[in-house]
């Protein structure tokens, strides 16, 4: 009984095939034997149609396979929002603050500045953090109008950036904060912040290697 | 048996092709030769860009819109109203953004009790004029409708600017490529926002007379 219902359940799956292989076969069929006798002005036009027909399937292919084929983050800096994605499904989107554009001038002679944007492009989870402590960069106290510690110690800060923190290099992250009243607006010096839900949820969801689209 | 699950899994792989397919122009009439030759030019183009881990422009003048994309994912989709163009048939391949408008940054001062507001969409300009290379510019300007006064202005500077051209003794036998796009106010400081130094764009051109 089992033998017959696999055999008649081939036997479909071939005649489908077979059904949708006609029509790749006749096509192949016409370019080999156009070769030996020159093409009407219609025959011509149709080989010419069914050649960027072709071509343009086989870029579209291409670029499909260019898109993330894995859940990926996407953050809006504009309207301060972060998705999760899993190709065109939005798993997770979360309000978020991230860069405010402002500038700081750095101490001394010269006219360099810090600008407090976050980058745009696309970047990688490079390193998942729990209970995260905050290394204090000379900004933080420059801005504040304080002095830089000479000691390393002196810069680390506990409890101010939330549970979790993703970083995705040159020093910026993902990561919690105590002022959400300030979530869905730009603020931070280059950080992406999130409420303590959304984080553990980015958290959890995020492999080191997960894509980071930010535009 | 094995056969047919290998002509099986042959079937299932071939599926994602389709899907991307189907995806890239909706809407594309694949028997006009034109306008398939036009979007296998531009998605030509999207494989190169696509391919680098970075964001670019397509403005599909055919859908009207200006589509922000990494990884050929459309990320953010704008609206054009209305656009008008000159010598859009010299263009090949992509271009790079080279000049865009500045932004007014606030400086932090460490000295001042009050912290400096930051910047937000609504400090974005809403006309402004977009440099690329190789040659071509893109005016940006809000509809009519919306502002009435700035519309008068920026189709001022326009006219003048294609007086300027016409006068101008070392003409150039082709003229620079050049489009003028109408969106609304907040579309145009959308795509203000987004623009990164050396971003890249394509332009899709429709293929029928307008």
């Amino acid at each position: 009984m089992m033998a017959k219902t696999s055999v008649s359940f081939s036997t479909l799956i071939l005649a489908g095939l077979l059904v949708t292989a006609v029509p790749q076969s006749s096509h192949t069929a016409f370019p080999v034997s156009d070769t030996f006798s020159s093409p009407t002005p219609d025959e011509g036009q149709d080989r010419r149609l069914h050649s960027l027909q072709a071509k343009y399937r086989s870029l579209a292919t291409q670029l499909s396979k260019l898109k993330p084929h894995q859940p990926y983050i996407l953050v809006d800096t504009a309207r301060n929002h972060l998705y999760v994605k899993r190709q065109d499904e939005i798993v997770l989107d979360a309000i978020a603050s991230t860069g405010s554009g402002t500038i700081l001038d750095k101490p001394g002679e010269g006219h360099d500045q810090w600008i407090f944007d976050t980058p745009r492009g696309e970047f990688f989870v490079q390193s998942k953090l729990t209970n995260p402590a905050w290394v204090k960069p000379d900004w933080a106290f420059i801005e504040e109008g304080l002095e830089v510690p000479k000691n390393p110690t002196d810069r680390v800060e506990q409890g101010v950036l939330g549970e979790y923190a993703l970083g995705f290099g040159k020093g910026y992250f993902i990561h919690g904060t105590l002022y959400t009243r300030m979530l869905g607006k730009n603020v931070t010096h280059g950080c992406i912040r999130l409420n303590d839900g959304d984080l553990k949820s980015v958290y959890q969801f995020a492999r080191v290697g997960t894509p980071i689209i930010i535009f | 048996m094995i056969l047919c699950a290998v002509l099986v899994l042959l079937l299932a792989s071939s599926i994602p092709g389709q899907a991307g397919e189907t995806d890239s122009f909706p809407g594309l009439d694949l028997n006009n030769p034109a306008a398939i030759q036009e979007a296998t030019r531009v998605l030509e183009e999207e494989v190169k860009l696509a391919s680098r881990p970075q964001t670019y422009l397509l403005l599909d003048l055919v859908t009207r819109t200006i589509q922000i994309k990494g990884r050929g994912v459309e990320l953010h989709r704008m609206a054009i109203t209305t656009w008008s163009a000159r010598a859009l048939h010299e263009l090949k391949g992509s271009h790079r953004l080279i000049a865009r408008p500045s932004v007014l940054r606030r400086k932090i001062d460490p000295t001042a009790p009050v912290e400096q507001e930051p910047i937000s969409l609504a400090d974005m300009p809403v006309d402004y004029t977009l440099s690329f290379t190789p040659p071509l510019s893109v005016d940006v300007m809000p509809t009519a409708e919306e502002s009435p006064f700035r519309w008068i202005r920026a189709r001022g500077q326009t006219w003048w600017r294609d007086l300027q051209d016409s006068w101008s003794t070392n003409r150039p036998a082709t003229q620079n490529p050049y489009l003028r796009l109408e969106v609304s106010a907040e579309q145009a400081q959308s795509l203000a926002w987004s623009l990164v130094d050396g971003m890249a764009l394509v332009i899709r051109r429709p293929t029928d007379k307008r």
